[in-house]
């Protein structure tokens, strides 16, 4: 009987949970390409993630299709020729706290992941640290910076006017996570 | 007891299974995209778009033939034409433009309107844009005294349709139907032949080679009584932020009433040797 109880009791914690669960309401990416003689940015405003903290989990993803640097041309280019979007639509990355986090609310907490990172297909295992801070309405707030090396992804740079196109693009993820049921 | 555990299993897997996100496309309603590399293709106007407040750039020059050899450094040394346009996109379907050809010094505005786009999902499965415009020829032929040429003799006007496809990632092709009409065709311009008025069927096609790479072919058969085909055969580059097109072509000209009208010269004549640089760029 006693087992009984305690298989109800984990069915009710897995369907339930402790509110250990965020999901993005709104999330943003930029990156930044510096090369000799041009910078540009591109933004997307459609970051997807969650942050389990229960089953430390961190997996975020974005369609890189959403990307706009301004110019549409350039925009398509990038879509085409090198992030080849119709193949590899998404930049994603899965992982987990190197220590789950404690998350006082109001106090910005340094935390570090660590897990699978894939663009253009190529996965490559990276740890990346961010701050997360709890809000007073019980959201989380995430922001990152990494840098991401084209050629780790098997991006190719231009060799003509290679001087238009960073080797490595810095990379700046904001977020707001709203807490869900698991 | 044991049948509990079995109905509980389904619901603990369902739950681990939503551990992860699911990747989900944030549109599923993509325009196909490059059907060509630039807004410009050899000589010929694209389907390929501009979007709101963009500037297109396209620097392009013919020369001329080729057979020549070193001695005019394969036609370098000789009759370039040299036309620079710039457009700017008013929205994602609509730009205006404006252009000069060193030929007979024409000056050239013209707009350029995306009816329909070629769909991801084939939902459309062509891309179709129409283009205008008008000019006016402002080459000095005071030499001609009391026969010079007044305003009301100078003026250009051209329509085309572009109905276009790309039928893989590999082969794109336009078909561009064209119209031009000279307001008083004088022999003294670069013109072949007096018309009321010259047609032509453009052909636009491109075999990518390699991601930033593309062989791009031209033909221009005309629809006038002295019509010369116009061929060309070329390569596109992209080259980060740059679009540059190397061709072979049969003609001089570059704008479009010139390249209805104009001499459009024969292949066994000799080709001549050209190339446009493209850039997009949005200055604020």
């Amino acid at each position: 009987m006693i087992r009984w109880y305690g298989l109800v009791a984990l069915l009710l914690q897995t369907m339930l949970g402790f509110s250990q669960t965020w999901k993005t309401e709104s999330g943003k990416v930029t990156f930044l390409s510096e090369a000799k003689f041009n910078s540009f940015s591109g933004t997307s405003d459609q970051l997807q993630g969650l942050i389990d903290l229960e089953k430390n989990l961190v997996d975020f993803y974005v369609d890189l299709n959403t990307l706009k640097t301004g110019i549409g041309l350039r925009d398509r280019h990038m879509r085409d020729n090198y992030l080849e979007t119709k193949k590899f639509p998404y930049a994603e990355f899965t992982g987990s706290f190197a220590e789950i986090p404690n998350l006082p609310t109001g106090q910005p907490v340094r935390v570090e992941v660590s897990g699978k990172f894939k663009v253009h297909g190529v996965v490559q295992s990276r740890t990346f640290s961010g701050i997360l801070k709890k809000e007073n309405s019980g959201e989380l707030l995430l922001e990152a910076t990494f840098e991401v090396k084209l050629e780790d992804h098997k991006i190719e740079v231009p060799k003509v006017l290679a001087y238009e196109l960073a080797t490595q693009e810095s990379i700046t993820l904001v977020a707001t996570l709203k807490s869900v049921q698991p | 007891m044991k049948k509990f555990v079995l109905l509980l299993f389904p619901v603990l897997c369902f739950s681990s299974l939503h551990a992860q996100l699911e990747r989900k496309p944030a549109n599923t309603e993509l325009p196909v995209e490059l059907t060509f590399h630039a807004p410009r293709h050899i000589n010929l106007a694209t389907v390929e778009p501009l979007e709101n407040k963009t500037f297109h750039l396209g620097i392009m020059h013919t020369f001329g033939t080729v057979d020549g050899g070193l001695e005019s450094l394969f036609g370098l040394d000789n009759g370039a034409n040299i036309q620079i346009v710039l457009e700017y996109g008013l929205s994602e379907r609509l730009s205006l433009g404006a252009s000069r050809s060193s030929r007979d010094k024409v000056y050239y505005a013209f707009g350029r309107y995306h009816l329909l786009r070629q769909m991801q999902d084939n939902s459309m499965p062509l891309s179709l844009s129409v283009m205008a415009g008008a000019g006016v020829i402002t080459g000095n032929y005071d030499f001609l005294g009391a026969a010079e040429p007044d305003f009301s003799d100078r003026q250009v006007y051209s329509a085309q349709v572009m109905l276009a496809r790309k039928f893989s990632d590999k082969f794109s092709f336009q078909v561009t139907p064209m119209l031009a009409v000279f307001s008083n065709p004088l022999s003294i311009y670069s013109i072949q032949s007096r018309e009321d008025w010259y047609g032509g069927l453009g052909l636009s096609g491109k075999i990518r080679l390699s991601p930033k790479t593309s062989l791009t072919l031209q033909g221009i058969p005309g629809l006038h009584a002295s019509a010369e085909t116009n061929y060309g055969l070329g390569v596109d580059i992209e080259a980060g932020g740059h679009v540059f097109q190397l061709y072979l072509v049969t003609s001089q000209m570059l704008n479009e009433p010139y390249l209805l009208a104009g001499d459009n010269g024969q292949p066994l004549d000799g080709f001549r040797f050209g190339f446009n640089v493209n850039r997009v760029f949005a200055p604020w």
